[in-house]
């Protein structure tokens, strides 16, 4: 049916149509099946990919919002030395005014100040090493979706309410309404230590919080540590998550010494190793059937070239250069290859664009294995500019060498033997 | 007519290997064709006038001896270059297999001027006047699929002429024809040559050929035996 419409718009023979991609063009057509085996091949190949590839980076996306929305943010602001070594007296001085300036700053959403120390946490008997959290529960709020996870009870609100994690509150034998007493060792060496209700359990469905954390006032952990205006993390949430790296440039430059900026991917190297060997797979995934696909297509064009033998030996005998026959061919190519890039196209676009907007639950079983990855239940695809070039570009070069692979012969060929070949 | 030479061969021989075994389709030609010409070259199957033909027409190269065509040595020529002096110099008609299937006898005509860079207005227009003067006005627009086989050797005909070569080779333009459209490719032929002074070089079986010929060349066993005026002079 393409042939015939072509056909019909060539059979004017309009003055100047350059004849060499007409005569590509209809090239196709003398074997209409094995052309659309092969563009369908390509399609195919685009189609998976594409789709596959926005999958991966919309999971990705958000797998990166949810672990940075839980509970460390996008970008952390720490002093250089506690880095490296998390001793409760390297702490960021002159909070209050740090985190106006720092709310000022383009690019900054929120600024949440936290106090971070470890503690004995016991209740009667029993006791547990934690990690205690002083937090600002108002900014926090702001800045991370932390307290959505609180399960039982509520967030934290008079000067001494706590919320502890699910499996530490079982550990201790407490729940909602549980006394604590946390026990530590202050900025001077002297004990630091803290009478608290719980008035909440929070399950995140991270092991690590859930069984050893605490969170209670930043006034009263401060008071308790012996420190003053001072924090160890100021956690920054940016606009967008995909900003922050550019944001923590930025602030960089901006922070005073020995401040520095922490992009999410420092603060948790597991989420981007996971990441980067989930995208490795996908590649050698995406390379293996691009190069399967890109065999069939310099099959198909090793027959086109065989089958052709003949009518090459008369286009150099009456002086076509092989270069303008290989040209010829490759333009072949790249008609096949626009067939099918377009055809994966129009098939991938509207179901990613789709599930960009609306997204799809992955199901309950699902769901809950991916939990600790952060990869959400409902599951949005997200089209980038790679996601959507990448298939089309690989198959364009594939597509090219694939047809020069045969078309080579061409330059080797001689018009006589050419011409007498199985007559 | 005048008698400047077109093509020259002097010496020429060419020996194939056929399983080892040499065969010799030609031994030593020497042979001047002249401009507005008309030569028939005849011979049983096997004596050499494809080879021949095909070494004036650049297609193939001699093992020794020398080819000239217009004044150029095509010994000196590298494959490229022999490939713009068949495009810039020679026509071509072959048994078959001569057109681009997917091209309308127009295109066709118009292809092998748009490989010579010929601007699209005056290729149309020469694509046109010269299927004309074949009578193939009316058939321009079929593909070769859609054509008998005399109509397809007009259409190669007109490709061939179109360009003004200086020499028009055809190897057996009527091997797949009957008598009756044999006789008309040779009468346009035989016009062609006397109205616009095409140099014609065709290899055939066909006596018919003699009736139209200047000039009879019989070849035997890779050498040329006669070289005659023939009875269509
Ligand atoms: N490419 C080739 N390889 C091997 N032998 C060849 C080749 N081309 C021609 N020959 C041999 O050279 C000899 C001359 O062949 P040529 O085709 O020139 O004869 P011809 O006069 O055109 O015959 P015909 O009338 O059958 O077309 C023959 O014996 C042929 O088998
Ligand atoms: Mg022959």
């Amino acid at each position: 049916m393409a042939e015939a419409a072509v056909a019909a718009g060539g059979r004017g023979a309009r003055a100047g149509r350059p004849l060499l991609p007409a005569v590509a063009w209809r090239n196709l057509w003398r074997n209409g099946r094995r052309t659309w085996l092969t563009a369908g091949g390509i399609a195919f190949t685009v189609f998976l990919i594409v789709f596959s590839m926005s999958f991966q980076r919309g999971a990705y996306v958000q797998m990166i919002d949810n672990a940075t929305a839980l509970l460390s943010g996008h970008l952390q602001i720490q002093n250089r030395h506690y880095v490296e070594d998390k001793r409760v007296e390297q702490t960021v001085a002159d909070v209050s005014r740090l985190v106006n300036r720092l709310e000022g700053q383009p690019g900054v959403e929120s600024v949440a100040p936290r106090v971070e120390a470890f503690a004995l946490v016991s209740a009667g008997e029993r006791a547990f090493g934690a990690q205690v959290l002083g937090v600002d529960p108002e900014r926090e709020r702001r800045t991370v979706r932390f307290f959505d996870r609180v399960a039982e009870g509520r967030m934290i609100e008079g000067m001494t309410d706590a919320v502890v994690g699910e499996v530490l509150a079982s550990n201790l034998g407490i729940g909602v309404g549980g006394e604590i007493v946390l026990l530590g060792t202050g900025k001077e060496g002297g004990v630091a230590a803290l009478a608290l209700d719980v008035v909440g359990v929070f399950r995140t469905g991270i092991p690590d919080l859930d069984r050893a954390m605490v969170a209670a006032p930043l006034a009263m952990v401060r008071d308790a540590f012996g420190l003053g205006d001072e924090a160890h993390t100021l956690v920054v949430r940016s606009a967008e998550v995909t900003e922050s790296a550019r944001l923590e440039r930025q602030l960089d430059d901006w922070l005073p010494a020995p401040l520095i900026a922490r992009n999410w991917d420092e603060v948790m190297p597991d989420i981007r190793q996971g990441i980067e060997i989930d995208r490795i797979g996908g590649y050698f995934v995406y390379g293996l059937i691009a190069i399967v696909v890109i065999f069939s297509v310099v099959n198909s064009f090793i027959m086109t070239v065989f089958e052709r033998t003949r009518e090459f030996g008369m286009l150099r005998a009456i002086g076509m250069r092989p270069g303008r026959i290989v040209l010829m061919v490759q333009i072949e190519a790249a008609f096949v290859w626009v067939l099918g890039a377009a055809i994966g196209l129009a098939l991938a676009l509207p179901i990613v664009l789709w599930l960009q907007v609306y997204g799809f639950y992955l199901g309950d079983e699902v769901a809950s294995m991916v939990e600790s990855m952060y990869v959400p239940a409902r599951l949005h695809t997200r089209m980038t500019p790679v996601a959507l070039g990448l298939a089309p570009a690989v198959m364009l070069v594939g597509t090219q060498i694939a047809a020069l692979i045969p078309s080579l012969k061409i330059r080797r060929l001689q018009p006589v033997t050419a011409l007498r070949a199985e007559e | 007519m005048n008698n400047d030479a077109v093509a020259v061969c002097s010496g020429v021989t060419r020996t194939y290997q056929e399983d080892s075994v040499p065969v010799h389709a030609l031994r030593g030609v020497d042979f001047t064709f002249s401009r507005g010409d008309f030569v028939s070259l005849t011979g049983p199957s096997g004596s050499g006038k494809s080879t021949l033909l095909n070494i004036l027409g650049g297609l193939d190269r001699p093992d020794s001896g020398t080819v000239s065509v217009d004044g150029v040595a095509l010994n000196d020529l590298n494959e490229t270059q022999l490939s713009d002096l068949r495009l810039a110099k020679m026509g071509f008609v072959f048994q078959s297999y001569n057109l681009i299937p997917v091209l309308s006898a127009q295109e066709n005509v118009e292809f092998i001027m748009q490989l010579q860079g010929v601007a699209p207005a005056e290729r149309a227009e020469r694509a046109v006047a010269t299927l004309a003067a074949l009578d193939m006005a009316d058939l321009a627009h079929r593909r070769p699929g859609e054509l008998s086989g005399g109509q397809q050797q007009r259409v190669a005909i007109a490709r061939a002429i179109v360009t003004d070569p200086v020499l028009l080779l055809a190897d057996e333009p009527s091997a797949n024809l009957d008598s009756a459209t044999t006789e008309d490719l040779l009468r346009l032929l035989r016009r062609l040559n006397e109205e616009r002074g095409v140099s014609v070089l065709t290899a055939t079986h066909d006596p018919m050929v003699m009736k139209y010929a200047h000039r009879r060349v019989n070849l035997r066993d890779g050498a040329i035996v006669e070289d005659s005026a023939a009875d269509g002079v």
